[in-house]
């Protein structure tokens, strides 16, 4: 497997996708890059494309207890090695592109996202419920809200 | 022909797990379908952030009831890689042994699980009497079959003894003609291959887009391992072969599996003869700095991905675990339109199922 | 009439049959677990299993009809019964006339009628689609299984199975001149009995408990005991066709080599179900047809050669 040679990915995605794009130092084992959420499906594209990188580990979404009006979402892709793309959502509006479209895979990770922390995806179908019961009627079980 | 809708599941003979899918069939034709999971979903990644570090090695153990080594081995080493100590040598290649003799109890498991779900009992038997062989290994390491409590942040909690070493040589020789012999009968008999060749090929390219892993991945000839690929030591150090078919169809992920069992024998030969001295374990701090680490391991049915934040207290602030069975039921309902209803228990043995680890 | 009521209640009818039901049951899964390294059970656990399954609640779905979901169970066992009454059992045949051949290949296949139609008045979905499949598999090897079935009455010039016994004592126990229509009498029961690897109709994994999904204790019960007693009738009757050539032996003898080749026969289908996996349903039709009826039909035409 191809090593990711990091540098160059992040120049052609922020040339390609004009937007801010800023690799930083945070997980361990992984390269870290801060976008937008709204540029997601661009790089979703330009990691394909250019990068022939498919692989998509997981989803994570988590809530930073210094920073308890935002969730953070981190797409975790593989290609030989991690990288990693974070970005920060507002608990008002909790809405992402989906990138199923180009990525039929990350189904699963965003309907689970959708169910525990109550993302909506837009662009995709609707989410009928995959781990929650048909009847269940509370806010989503893995946010917490503070009000 | 009238449509019917034929429910599997929760509870199915064919589903050692909960788990339901809703198929639409005309005559012995399967439409299509649709799924849903969370019947043993626990919250483990919730659970986890409300328990210390040691107390959730324990807890990870409990994701799964195959593969449980490898997902604390995971756990393990992300807690490490915040904390920034390297675990000792002999530690690393006893992990990795026993990773090793679970990914060959659970195939043999699953080779017996296809063969039942095919109506061949006696590979069932034969497979799983041979399974007990690396049961015994395992309870002599660590005192437990299934849940071995052998890793702790830091190290491992059980060392080899001559006497473990022996038991592990004589069974692993054992398993060595019992796995070439049911590989024998399997790649004989008729039926059986009837039965599985040519139902619910994948292709590679729908593999990449699904990003399945595992042994579906590489029996669809997509050449991806992780133990290779992406290792942690010691398989840097290890030299085996990644088994690939170009078929992906049951047929195909029979073999991978079959062949795999075999590798893994080999590996657990070498990690044995290059097993180095020294202690099994160093320190580890109850506190762990603030940081955040993903590992992946190489599970028996593919890669295990752990995403680790700590806030520097001494419990988690997010644990976020994904295992290879959730890529792999998201192709579930695709593989399960165009086939016949016969054919159902055969594609989901040969995804080899582990709804507990999808739902955590 | 006293002797008209034991050889109806006793020898050769219920009692007998359904002892031996028990007995070659009980060989068969012992024989199947040592196969796979297993114990196996101990003799009495196929009564152990039936007394169970009659002491249990028997429940039917919202709307099943009852009378018709006891009753088919009944007829096909007493249609099974009086198939059994008959053939001849160790060269005894109190009730033998001219055509009794074809009179129990009719009554055998009652019982696989009255599954399908088991299936479709239980109302389950795995059971409409296990009496679905029985139909099918009914069709594919019934064919080659009659076809099969005429070569010992074509070469024995009797359509009775104590005449095609009596030609064997002259000609020879008739497996020798029909191998092929023996083993294909022998792929024919394995489907009729529903025995694995042709257990399409009830395979666990697939269709749960196929028809009989739904059935449960007394009636569940019957079935499994008709079931038994349809192996003994089918096992009975290739014997007599086939290997049937004792009827002039000494009589301690005959009964000796007849329980033999009854051993024989219960190891042939065990071992034939402890290695072959399940066929699906349209590779046993392909079997049937284009394999096992030319095969059949091969079988005839060296048959009525050999007549001429």
């Amino acid at each position: 497997m191809s090593q990711i040679r990091f540098d160059e990915w992040v120049r052609e995605i922020r040339e390609a996708v004009g937007c801010e794009c800023e690799p930083y130092d945070g997980i361990q084992n992984e390269y870290t890059i801060r976008i937008p959420a709204a540029n997601l499906r661009d790089v979703m594209g330009i990691l394909k494309d250019r990068f022939d990188c498919y692989h998509l580990s997981a989803i994570t979404a988590q809530q930073h207890e210094d920073r308890p009006e935002e969730l953070e979402v981190i797409y975790h892709f593989w290609k030989g090695e991690g990288i990693s793309f974070v970005m920060t959502l507002p608990l008002e509006s909790l809405v992402i592109e989906s990138i199923t479209p180009d990525l039929p895979g990350a189904d699963f990770y965003e309907r689970e996202l959708a169910e525990l922390y109550g993302v909506s995806f837009s662009g995709r179908e609707e989410i009928p419920p995959l781990l929650l019961p048909d009847d269940w009627n509370q806010p989503p079980p893995f946010l917490s809200k503070k009000d | 022909m009238r449509k019917i809708t034929v429910p599997i599941g929760p509870q199915h003979p064919l589903l050692k797990e909960p788990l339901s899918m809703k198929l639409e069939i005309s005559g012995e034709r399967v439409l299509g379908g649709t799924l849903r999971l969370g019947y043993v979903h626990r919250g483990i990644e919730k659970l986890a952030q409300q328990r210390t570090y040691v107390q959730n090695v324990h807890l990870i153990e409990r994701i799964c009831g195959i593969c449980s080594h490898v997902h604390t081995t995971t756990y393990c080493s992300a807690v490490e890689a915040i904390l920034g100590i390297e675990i000792p040598p002999r530690a690393q290649y006893i992990r990795a042994l026993m990773c090793e003799l679970e990914r060959i109890h659970s195939h043999l498991l699953w080779l017996g699980i296809l063969a039942k779900h095919v109506g061949l009992d006696t590979i069932f038997m034969h497979a799983w009497h041979d399974r007990e062989l690396v049961l015994d290994i395992m309870e002599s390491i660590s005192g437990g079959r299934v849940s071995h409590a052998a890793n702790e942040i830091g190290g491992v909690r059980f060392d080899l003894d001559e006497e473990n070493e022996t038991l592990i040589r004589t069974n692993i020789s054992k398993l060595h003609d019992q796995v070439s012999g049911v590989l024998d009968v399997i790649e004989n008999e008729p039926a059986l291959q009837a039965r599985t060749r040519g139902v619910a090929p994948i292709s590679t390219d729908l593999i990449r887009q699904y990003c399945m892993v595992g042994p579906i991945a590489r029996a669809s000839g997509l050449d991806v391992d992780l133990r290779r690929d992406d290792p942690w030591p010691p398989y840097d150090r290890l030299d085996f072969n990644v088994i690939t078919h170009p078929d992906g169809d049951a047929w195909a992920r029979t073999i991978v599996r079959a062949e795999e069992t075999r590798e893994s024998l080999h590996l657990c030969e070498a990690i044995l003869r290059d097993l180095p001295g020294g202690d099994v374990t160093v320190r580890a701090p109850r506190k762990v700095p603030a940081g955040e680490a993903v590992t992946r391991s190489e599970a028996p049915r593919g890669e295990v991905f752990y995403y680790l934040r700590s806030d520097g207290s001494d419990q988690p602030a997010r644990l976020k675990i994904r295992t290879p069975t959730l890529p792999a039921l998201s192709l579930l309902p695709e593989q399960l339109s165009a086939i016949n209803v016969a054919d159902i228990p055969v594609v989901l043995a040969g995804i080899d199922l582990c709804i507990a680890c999808a739902d955590r | 009439m006293i002797e008209g009521l034991f050889f109806l209640l006793f020898f050769p009818g219920l009692a007998f049959q359904v002892v031996c039901g028990l007995a070659f049951e009980w060989l068969d899964r012992k024989l199947l677990a040592r196969f796979q390294r297993r114990v196996g059970p101990p003799w009495y656990q196929p009564l152990a299993d039936l007394i169970k399954l009659f002491s249990k609640e028997d429940l039917l779905p919202k709307g099943a009809n009852h009378l018709i979901a006891a009753l088919l169970p009944l007829v096909s066992f007493s249609a099974v019964l009086t198939a059994g009454l008959y053939i001849p059992v160790a060269g005894f045949t109190p009730f033998s006339f001219e055509g009794d051949l074809i009179v129990i290949l009719f009554l055998m296949s009652v019982p696989t009628l009255a599954y399908y139609l088991a299936g479709i008045v239980s109302l389950g979905v795995y059971s409409v689609l296990g009496g679905g499949r029985s139909l099918l598999q009914f069709f594919s090897y019934e064919v080659p299984l009659l076809i099969a079935l005429s070569g010992p009455a074509i070469l024995g010039q009797s359509w009775s199975v104590a005449g095609i016994m009596e030609a064997q004592t002259v000609q020879g126990p008739f497996v020798i001149f029909q191998p092929l229509g023996f083993i294909l009498a022998i792929v024919g029961l394995i489907g009729k009995l529903k025995r694995d690897p042709l257990d399409i109709p009830s395979a666990k994994s697939e269709v749960v408990g196929g028809s009989l999904t739904e059935i449960t204790g007394t009636k569940l019960g019957l079935w499994h005991l008709l079931m038994k007693v349809q192996a003994v009738v089918g096992i009975f009757l290739v014997i007599n066709l086939y290997l049937g050539w004792l009827k002039y032996l000494p009589a301690h003898l005959s009964i000796l080599v007849f329980v033999i080749e009854c051993l024989i026969m219960v190891v042939i289908l065990s071992v034939t179900s402890a290695v072959f996996a399940r066929l699906r349903i349209d590779q046993l039709a392909g079997l049937g047809w284009k394999i096992l009826v030319p095969l059949a039909l091969l079988q005839i035409g060296f048959v009525i050669l050999m007549g001429v």
